[in-house]
């Protein structure tokens, strides 16, 4: 028996949505808050925004506001005065540092913790865990000693082999549970997708939710929202992107893409090729020294970055590392950080702001760190707080 | 092959002991894998406040230039730290507003230098900034490609043309009393940043880059010598893979290239580092001397090893091999009479010796006195 399973690049998936939009005429505000949503009687007309580079507070007008928040969905909601019950449940997984498998690798059997061993790019990941807990703790999510040794212990039995590997980083995420009714203790989760019409649930106008399903359905969500979206406004069209592929995936394997335009492609060329698709002809340039590598684990060239920065509204090192992946290789930001802040700070014109980003950005890489420290990890982080403290002065 | 003494590590720790050792008439061999902690060296002697005569001849007689001046440096990215004894390429000051006007030069394309920071760090102490490029493709060629732009490649080109940056550097010079450049001059030659100094007529501030080190190779380098200088054997490239032990005695060392040809003696000196060297291992259980199994200083409750916060201590970097009074570690809390440990594999377990540097070559000094019974 064998199931058709494939693995995405969550990151390349999120950039070439958001990329999209922009080529349809939308506009993506990265860095932007919600911060109150304006309602006049029962109708919903906007939102109100901070923008967290800026400081300022700015507000938008629309018919119609969607709620795509995710797990802040119920935060969102509330802002309205509408009640929308989310139990939030952790999922830790931990990153391998090579992979040991080319296919997906399934326990086949009642769903549980650690079921799966997925490979993509130069890694392998083994998930997942699930508990409870509470709204407050999502915006600090952390991966305890007893997930990480369940997530070893139960990984090796999908793959002896993970027991001899290095494990890379460990990292949790929290799930959008909905109550599928009013009951405090959640024990009616909703299955599958949730789209909400406030306007019919709660008597309130100008307000859709869309939540739960997965990161596989997402587009089939979005499908489903901007169905009930045109209906709402009038607007008598199908949705078309179950057809058209994202941009950056119209031809080939990322191989066939690199060579397309560079006839003898380095592996800096294919990594990136891999991560933007056939976008990546935006970075071939006539300057040697785009080819500067500032990523050496994860071949990210200055040339790659500054086309992040430019095209892909990245901001911070944060940014950076999702669109690039800047960061996430085996160093774990140890030189990279500092390199790719010289960068920004030259591209957005505040040092001060660097600084602050390069000690956020090394907390950020540690909290998923010190949990699988020890082995090589543990030499890493020895490097890198000598480096840090000692050699840059940081 | 039979020596006095037997050094596993030629670090900072290893070299200090080995040239001690070998000017009072022993018979020594260090065991060297080819890099330690020299290569990310600062230039700054860490936790040395007042050297003593002895640490002072160490370093002049091996030509690594030195000088005592406690005070502030200026590190990379801008922020300044109290250092007291330092290479000649690190300046010290008596206050972070050492200057008025600062001219920082880097190179086009090196990534390293962190020249923007710098910038930021010095105008935080009232000085104004001016941030020039030189090109070291006129200056040098063939040209270095766009990832051969690291410290060591840089300076062994800067070797043969630091004197067209010194006329560069003269040639934009404005109303500046003080140029701050990259710590990339005077790999093989540690003349070159005095000569640089004097070349300038403004003050000549070196800051420090990304790692690998110039300095820290440069003073490897003129350790090793002086070293085999005095008769040493660094046996470079070679790894310790075990040892045998009999009754708390080692009897020998094995090494990978030179297999059962067991190098033995009468004093083992363990000076193999810290985790980064290999000197110390870890897995998710525990953390252990991987060589003669020696006991450790730590909590084995791994939950203590880390700091949530990066900024904080590390637990981790405190651990250390147990020693006593006279450095011997134990196995199973049996002292072995004739192993000694120095360097950062002590972890935090002598802090009257300091950290880093001073931890290192204290700790060489100190049971060099023990094996020779010299004070």
């Amino acid at each position: 028996m064998r199931v058709p399973d494939c693995s995405v690049d969550p990151f390349r998936l999120c950039a070439a949505n958001m990329l999209d939009a922009k080529l349809h005429g939308g506009q993506v505000r990265l860095q932007t808050e919600v911060t109150g949503i304006l309602r006049e009687g029962n109708t919903v007309k906007g939102i109100r925004t901070h923008n967290r580079n800026t400081g300022a507070d700015q507000e938008f007008y629309a018919p119609i506001v969607v709620n795509a928040g995710g797990v802040w969905g119920q935060e969102l909601a509330q802002m309205a005065g509408i009640k929308v019950g989310m139990f939030p449940a952790k999922g830790s997984l931990l990153i391998f540092a090579h992979r040991v498998n080319n296919m997906v690798i399934n326990r086949c059997r009642k769903p549980s913790n650690a079921d799966i061993l997925v490979p993509g790019d130069t890694v392998c990941i083994v998930g997942t865990t699930s508990s409870r807990i509470p709204l407050e703790e999502c915006r600090n999510v952390a991966v305890t000693p007893d997930e990480v040794t369940l997530l070893i212990t139960e990984g090796m039995k999908l793959a002896p082999r993970l027991a001899s590997t290095r494990i890379l980083r460990a990292y949790a995420g929290v799930r959008p549970l909905v109550s599928a009714d009013d009951d405090p203790s959640g024990r009616n989760i909703s299955r599958g997708i949730v789209c909400l019409d406030h306007e019919v649930r709660d008597g309130v106008k100008g307000l859709i939710t869309i939540t739960g399903g997965k990161l596989t359905s997402y587009r089939l969500m979005a499908e489903m929202a901007t169905d009930l979206v045109c209906k709402k406004l009038g607007v008598d069209k199908a949705c078309e992107t179950a057809i058209h592929p994202l941009p950056g995936s119209e031809e080939g394997s990322y191989e066939e893409v690199a060579k397309k335009i560079w006839e003898n492609p380095t592996t800096a060329q294919k990594v990136a090729a891999a991560r933007m698709g056939s976008r990546v002809s935006r970075i071939r340039s006539t300057d040697r020294r785009d080819e500067a590598l500032i990523c050496e684990c994860e071949q990210v060239t200055m040339g790659e970055i500054n086309s992040a920065i430019d095209r892909l509204e990245a901001s911070t090192l944060t940014d950076l590392r999702r669109r690039t992946r800047v960061g996430m290789g085996t160093c774990q930001g140890e030189f990279c950080a500092c390199r790719a802040a010289g960068l920004l700070a030259k591209a957005h014109g505040c040092i001060e702001k660097e600084r602050a980003d390069i000690d956020y950005f090394l907390q950020e890489r540690w909290k998923g760190n010190f949990p699988i420290g020890w082995g090589d990890t543990l030499r890493e982080a020895e490097y890198t707080q000598w480096v840090y403290k000692h050699v840059l002065g940081i | 092959m039979r020596y006095d003494a037997v050094i596993v590590g030629g670090g900072l720790a290893g070299l200090t002991a080995g040239i001690s050792l070998q000017k009072a008439g022993k018979k020594t061999a260090i065991v060297s894998t080819g890099q330690n902690a020299l290569y990310f060296f600062s230039g700054c002697f860490e936790s040395i406040q007042e050297p003593t005569p002895e640490i002072l001849s160490l370093f002049s007689e091996a030509g690594v230039r030195v000088h005592y001046t406690p005070g502030v440096r200026l590190m990379p990215m801008g922020t300044f730290k109290e250092s007291a004894l330092a290479l000649d390429d690190v300046s010290l000051f008596p206050a972070p507003d050492f200057g008025k006007k600062v001219l920082i030069i880097n190179f086009m394309a090196y990534h390293d230098f962190f020249s923007s920071f710098l910038a930021q760090g010095l105008e935080k102490q009232g000085m104004e900034c001016r941030i020039r490029f030189l090109n070291l493709g006129d200056l040098a060629q063939p040209e270095l490609g766009p990832n051969q732009m690291r410290a060591v490649q840089i300076a062994r080109k800067l070797d043969d043309v630091w004197e067209k940056v010194v006329q560069e550097v003269r040639v934009l010079l404005k109303d500046e009393d003080t140029v701050v450049l990259p710590q990339v001059f005077g790999l093989n030659d540690a003349s070159i940043p005095e000569r640089i100094r004097q070349g300038i007529p403004a003050r000549v501030v070196f800051a420090g880059t990304l790692p690998p080190s110039v300095p820290g190779i440069r003073t490897q380098n003129l350790l090793k010598k002086r070293y085999e200088v005095l008769g040493g054997t660094y046996l470079l490239g070679d790894r310790v893979t075990g040892a045998h032990v009999y009754e708390d005695v080692v009897q020998n060392v094995v090494t990978k290239q030179l297999d059962r040809h067991y190098l033995e003696a009468d004093h083992f000196i363990l000076a193999s580092g810290s985790f980064f060297s290999k000197g110390l291992s870890s897995n998710p259980f525990k953390i252990y001397e991987p060589l003669f199994e020696l006991d450790m200083d730590y909590d084995t409750d791994r939950n203590t090893w880390y700091d949530p916060t990066f900024a904080n201590h590390q637990p981790y970097l405190g651990f250390g091999v147990k020693t006593d009074a006279e450095f011997h570690p134990s196995r199973h809390g049996v002292p072995v009479k004739n192993l000694y440990v120095i360097g950062s594999i002590l972890g935090e377990t002598h802090p009257e010796l300091g950290s880093g540097a001073g931890l290192a070559i204290r700790s060489a000094l100190q049971v060099t006195q023990l094996i020779t019974g010299k004070p």
